[in-house]
């Protein structure tokens, strides 16, 4: 078995293999560097970025929950300035694809965040983000309204020449319409699942765990979820999809490929265990050597 | 500071609910403050257990010959999972993480405060210092099952409990108020509510005071952003950040830098 047979192209991009780390769940990637090989992995989803840094919300930020945890962190990042200034740097010397997600709170946000990261070189694609309430709008989410996330999507595309991979929100009422949507507007592939909203209640309070109330629900809770969604979504993508969703080895990772995953992202795991991603990288590399087939023959194969 | 597989020396109850556990670690360079970040599961590659999902920080208490120990109070599903584990198992330990006591001034007078399990992160630094003070307030007696491992130290240990069964009745912050000097230096770790008191106090008297926090922790090696503290506007601080993270950036703060309000 060759190192290729892990090896799988997306938005015109080659990935050695095809797991990547999830935005939020791996910092800028230089966080990592004493716990895991970064270069051993497909690609880094670096932190969402704004165009002005955001401080986040208040804490408590997150609570566990059964097999998953809720997150409020707000969004806290450092900006796309800062981000190019101080650790782009350290991504480019990587033998691994960096992959900017980017988000804001209007149309013009994202397409400057885009403008600026495609002018600073260094950045495979953008991975955008648009489970964000659109201020102008009233604060609808993009993502759970097909006209908002055309509009957005067909702003970022007009703005860079970027390959544009669009993370749909599991919010949404029909992700195969969701789908069409963004592939319509010029989005070169889709990731999905991003987090479902939830909520825990500190009994003992009587009021809500977190400071915001509700929080994004992730790990191995919302597994079955994502995996179904993936499968939906590729009933009728015509890009590929890069599938995440409770993922904690390899074995998870081959339900999201069987599904019709071109590649996979690991995120909360990364919190349990470091070298998660790198892990499930090991993990399908057994498995195709042992089964005598590659990634790219497994896409899809529960598909009937 | 890698993920490594400790194994389980000893588990033994200290007192009703309280625990000892000794981790196979070899050399350890590990600063007085800091915390580990243990996974309740079993020592292999893959977590079996998904849940509890996430690790659970603790404070090093302090070394052994042969690794480290830690003290651990049982509150909730983790630390009951813990507890039922015995000598010959093994863990997944993540640290030692981050930034523990930095050294009191020479020449002050160096009083330590601890409510409940606070006590944990305070003996490591304790064991440094010559001719200091330690205020324990607790719940009751069987919280105070550690002191004498202070008082073996050399330290100077004054006790109080809310129900009176050991030591003074009512609050350590009670026992500071007579403590507190001009030249006093002030380290605390216990609950929100007690930090806040003695942040509060040590204010009034233009006292330097660090404080060890504790918040939910997802990663514990300042990734998620999820145990962040709200700072106070900073003129010192190089970034212009609202909130740090306690992992990361603490646990060990300075108590003029806390936003008392938000926490
Ligand atoms: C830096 C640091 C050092 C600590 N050192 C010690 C120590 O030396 N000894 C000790 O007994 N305890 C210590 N704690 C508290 C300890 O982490 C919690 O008691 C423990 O996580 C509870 O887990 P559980 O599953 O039993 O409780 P559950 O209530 O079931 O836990 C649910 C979730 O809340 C979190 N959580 C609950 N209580 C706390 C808390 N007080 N602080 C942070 N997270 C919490 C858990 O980690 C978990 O994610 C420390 C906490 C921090 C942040
Ligand atoms: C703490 C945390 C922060 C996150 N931040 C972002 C983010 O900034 N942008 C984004 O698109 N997704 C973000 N996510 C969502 C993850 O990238 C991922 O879609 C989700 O967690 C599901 O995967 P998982 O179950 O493997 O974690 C975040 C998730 C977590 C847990
Ligand atoms: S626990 Fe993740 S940032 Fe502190």
């Amino acid at each position: 078995m060759t190192k290729s047979s892990l090896s799988v192209v997306i938005a015109g991009i080659a990935f050695k293999n095809p797991v990547f780390t999830a935005s939020g769940t791996f910092g800028y990637g230089n966080e990592f560097k004493n716990y895991t090989d970064l270069n051993k992995l497909g690609a880094i989803v670096v932190k969402g970025l704004s165009l002005a840094p955001r401080q986040g919300n208040p804490g408590p930020r997150i609570v566990e929950t059964p097999c998953g945890m809720l997150n409020a962190v707000g969004l806290q990042n450092v900006g796309v300035d800062a981000f190019i200034k101080e650790k782009l740097p350290f991504l480019k010397k990587l033998k691994t694809h960096t992959i900017a997600n980017i988000f804001g709170e209007t149309i013009s946000d994202y397409v400057e965040v885009a403008r600026r990261l495609d002018f600073a070189g260094g950045v495979a694609a953008l991975e955008i983000n648009i489970s964000c309430p659109n201020v102008k709008k009233g604060g609808i989410v993009f993502g759970t309204d097909p006209n908002e996330a055309h509009k957005v999507v067909s702003a970022v595309r007009a703005a860079t020449k970027l390959p544009i991979i669009t993370k749909l929100s599991p919010n949404a009422t029909d992700i195969k319409v969701m789908v069409r949507a963004v592939e319509d507007a010029g989005s070169d592939a889709v990731s999905l699942i991003n987090t479902i909203t939830g909520m825990v209640i500190d009994i003992a309070k009587r009021r809500p765990a977190l400071a915001t109330k509700t929080g994004g629900l992730s790990g191995p809770a919302i597994r079955p979820i994502a995996v179904r969604m993936v499968y939906e979504a590729a009933t009728v993508a015509k890009t590929p999809i890069i599938g995440m969703g409770g993922i904690m080895n390899a074995q998870d990772a081959l339900q999201f490929i069987m599904a019709g995953a071109a590649a996979v992202q690991v995120g909360t795991a990364s919190f349990v265990d470091p070298d998660a991603a790198v892990k499930v990288v090991g993990g399908i590399e057994d498995y195709v050597t042992r089964n005598k087939t590659s990634v790219r023959g497994l896409i899809g194969a529960a598909r009937g | 500071m890698k993920v490594q597989t400790a194994k389980i020396l000893y588990n033994k109850e200290a007192a009703p609910g309280y625990f000892r556990i000794g981790l196979s670690w070899k050399k350890p360079a590990i600063k007085a403050g800091q915390f580990v970040m243990l996974r309740v599961d079993t020592g292999g590659d893959y977590p079996l257990r998904l849940d509890p999902l996430l690790r659970r920080p603790l404070g090093v208490y302090r070394s052994i010959g042969a690794g480290v120990e830690l003290l651990y109070q049982v509150v909730g599903k983790g630390t009951r999972i813990l507890s039922e584990k015995t000598a010959g198992e093994f863990l997944s330990l993540l640290g030692p993480l981050g930034n523990g006591f930095p050294a009191p001034p020479k020449g002050k007078k160096v009083i330590l405060v601890a409510g409940g399990m606070g006590i944990a992160s305070l003996f490591m630094f304790a064991a440094r210092l010559k001719g200091a003070t330690l205020l324990f307030g607790a719940r009751a007696k069987a919280e105070t099952a550690v002191a004498d491992d202070f008082k073996r130290l050399g330290l100077k240990i004054k006790i109080s409990t809310q129900d009176g069964s050991v030591g003074k009745k009512g609050l350590v912050t009670e026992l500071l108020k007579d403590e507190i000097t001009d030249d006093s230096v002030v380290y605390a770790c216990g609950p929100a509510g007690m930090l806040k008191a003695v942040s509060r106090i040590c204010h009034s008297g233009g006292v330097t005071c660090r404080v060890s926090l504790e918040r939910a922790m997802a990663c514990g090696i300042g990734v998620c952003l999820g145990c962040a503290v709200k700072t106070n506007p900073h003129a010192g601080r190089s970034d212009n950040r609202v909130y740090q993270m306690i992992c990361s950036d603490g646990p060990v703060f300075d108590a003029g830098d806390i936003d008392w309000d938000a926490f």
